[in-house]
């Protein structure tokens, strides 16, 4: 356990730790915005009139140069290299074809020495054999050779040929055999022309010499300016990289988080704010469009609120005048009330013979003045009710009541009307339920109405109520043999002045409130009510209530 | 035997002539009033046998002058029938409360009243 806790800690650490430098960076890049003269090249990048896409491509189009610019020059000290190095080559072979003819000039001298003491013809043509090796190594040094250099070997061609002359006089005189009288002078002229031949070609030797010296130097210098060169090049392409990395990513990344700002405003509803992004790429055109969708729902917005404004007006008016409507009813049914009272009091008095003995041709008319008279009562008091529970002021009266008891109050209400028709009136309520609690006087309003309908519906046959306790439920269950709904006015039966049609109003009666007021009674206990019905069998009205109105059930 | 009073307090003119005509042929001497403060005011000096009351009356409404004559120490023994002409639920628990003994709704029928006043004072 406590090694995972620990793992746990560290790793949360670690991104703590990374989360701290990031921004640290961020506070570090910020301040480097503010306070270096990067911030206007920033702001000058952000503010160029064009496109992202051609914004970066210059950068790396700036920085693919100057590698460019490198290679180039690059190239032309390798090739001046290469050149200083055949120049070395050759003046390597011109010191070889020097030393050459110092050899054949040694050798040359050699033979002569020889050819005079042994007398011997066959000296002289070896002499002459030296003499072509020397001459084509001459021709060879003087083609190759440099212009400065070609008065060397003029000189020495001059003193050769006159070495030659005087090889001529040693092949005469072997010849005529008159050595001993010329030796001597010929030994001297040759050895002076030697000597005068052997001079330029040491110089030679070593003006080329000189020039290799040279020609290193130079290739040494080239390099050593090669390596400058491309080290200067890298370090300028790697630190203009880095610049125009850093300014264009924050000329995109300042524009980017003022976006991001503004949108967390409108997201939470802020649409007043502007945002102020100056770039001429595509972030610049986003703000402007980000500025016109901010306005614009400002506008549909202001549109919004005051439709809602109106709308709540409009309701609150509508409500005033749904109330005054309610309150118009419940007072008018009061003062309906009034007058009815007297008309129901006075013809009881005059039943009961308060006034004076009845004959028996008033007495049917005064029943059915009381008998009107209590209809119109019910009326009055229905049409009371929905306006009350319209208006909201009906409450129910909650308490303690008796399932089989109210059941046996609606049946010994109605016996005489099913005895009346001729109709079976059945109830059926278990022994064992338990105390009920809710608004009984309402709940028998509704098992009336829904008794009293199916007997005035029913003209053979008979009417049953039923009750079922079904988990904290109560079900009741009126049906009927009557003359059934239509299916397609099932849906319509507990709206507000329906019945199945018009003509029914006439023939049965009834104001069309009954199974309204009931529905909204039986909503107000928690429960509801429906119907099935099929029309010339009968109909079977049921309705669920808690069995506990107004209790928690554990 | 002393007489019984009964006070009816009750604007409708028609509604006092019923009472007046059912309570004729019975021993019940009856007085009336025509508004709540009217009746406070008959109540105090007459001090009746029983009360009356409609809901519904001008200048003081049925259940404040309950209120007012069951706090009052002279008034507060008489029993006080409190009749509305509103089938309101909870109407009979605010007459209880306000102090009535009785209740009645209105329409209510001349027996019941006649029932509910014998109930009260045994003739």
């Amino acid at each position: 356990m406590t090694g995972v806790a620990c793992g746990v800690v560290s790793a949360s650490e670690v991104t703590f730790r990374a989360e701290h430098l990031k921004i640290k960076l961020e506070q570090l890049a910020a301040v480097v915005l503010a306070r270096s003269p990067l911030g206007a090249l920033v702001r000058w990048v952000a503010g160029i009139r064009a496109s992202l896409h051609t914004k970066l491509m210059s950068a790396f189009l700036v920085v693919t140069l100057l590698f460019i610019a490198m290679a180039v020059v690059n190239v032309r000290t390798v090739l001046e290299t290469a050149q200083h190095s055949r120049q070395l080559d050759q003046a390597h072979q011109r010191v070889a074809w020097s030393q050459q003819i110092e050899q054949a000039l040694a050798r040359q001298m050699h033979f002569s020495v020889l050819a005079l003491l042994s007398q011997d013809e066959a000296a002289i043509g070896k002499i002459l054999r030296e003499n072509n090796r020397f001459n084509e190594t001459l021709a060879k040094l003087d083609a190759a050779g440099l212009p400065e250099q070609h008065g060397l070997v003029e000189q020495v061609r001059v003193s050769q040929d006159e070495a030659m002359s005087v090889v001529a006089d040693m092949a005469n005189a072997i010849r005529d055999r008159n050595i001993g009288n010329v030796t001597r002078d010929l030994l001297a002229q040759q050895e002076r022309l030697d000597s005068e031949i052997a001079g330029p070609v040491a110089k030679l030797v070593d003006t080329e010499q000189k020039r290799m010296a040279s020609l290193r130097d130079s290739i040494a210098g080239a390099n050593r300016e090669s390596l400058i060169t491309t080290a200067g090049f890298s370090v300028a392409a790697v630190a203009l990289a880095w610049l125009c990395g850093f300014v264009i990513s924050w000329s995109f990344i300042v524009p980017v988080r003022e976006a991001q700002g503004f949108l967390t405003g409108v997201a939470s509803g802020d649409f007043s704010q502007r945002i102020d992004v100056r770039n001429g790429d595509e972030f610049g055109a986003l703000a402007r469009s980000m500025n016109h969708m901010s306005a614009e729902l400002a506008r549909l917005d202001r549109i919004q609120r005051d439709a809602a404004d109106e709308l709540g007006r409009l309701n609150t008016r509508l409500e005033q005048a749904s109330r005054a409507k309610s309150e118009f009813l419940a007072n008018m049914s009061h003062e309906l009330r009034t007058p009815l009272n007297a008309i129901l009091g006075f013809s009881e008095m005059m039943v009961d013979g308060l006034y004076g003995d009845l004959t028996e041709e008033l007495k049917e008319p005064l029943n059915d003045v009381q008998a009107n008279g209590k209809h119109l009562l019910r009326l009055i008091n229905e049409v009371l009710d929905l306006s009350k529970i319209e208006a909201g002021r009906m409450e129910l009266a909650l308490r303690e009541y008796s399932v089989a008891e109210m059941v046996a109050s609606v049946r010994g209400s109605l016996r005489s009307l099913a005895a009346e028709k001729g109709l079976a009136f059945e109830t059926e309520v278990p022994d064992d339920l338990p105390p009920a609690r809710g608004d009984s006087g309402r709940l028998t309003q509704c098992l009336m109405n829904l008794a009293g309908n199916a007997l005035k519906f029913t003209r053979s046959g008979g009417v049953a109520i039923g009750v079922v306790l079904r988990g904290d439920d109560l079900v009741y269950r009126v049906s009927d043999t009557g003359i059934g709904i239509p299916p397609e006015e099932l849906q319509n039966v507990f709206a507000e002045f329906r019945q199945v049609d018009a003509t029914v109003t006439r023939q049965f009666g009834g104001t069309g409130l009954g199974l309204s007021i009931s529905k909204k009674f039986i909503e107000m206990h928690g429960g509801r009510i429906w119907v099935e019905s099929k029309i010339g069998e009968g109909s079977t009205f049921y309705f669920t209530v808690p069995l506990r109105v107004g209790e928690t059930t554990a | 035997m002393n007489q019984r009073t009964i006070l009816y307090i009750e604007d409708n003119e028609y509604n006092r002539k019923i009472v007046r005509q059912l309570l004729g042929r019975t021993p019940y001497r009856l007085i009336e009033a025509v508004d709540g403060e009217a009746g406070v005011a008959q109540a105090i000096e007459t001090l009746p046998d029983l009360i009356l009351m409609d809901v519904q009356l001008p200048k003081m409404s049925g259940l404040d002058a309950t209120r007012v004559l069951c706090n009052d120490e002279r008034t507060k023994q008489i029993p006080i029938v409190v009749i509305t002409s509103f089938a309101l639920s909870g109407d009979r628990e605010r007459a209880t409360e306000a102090g009535a003994v009785g209740y009645l709704a209105k329409p209510y029928s001349p027996r019941e009243l006649l029932a509910l006043v014998r109930q009260f004072l045994p003739e």
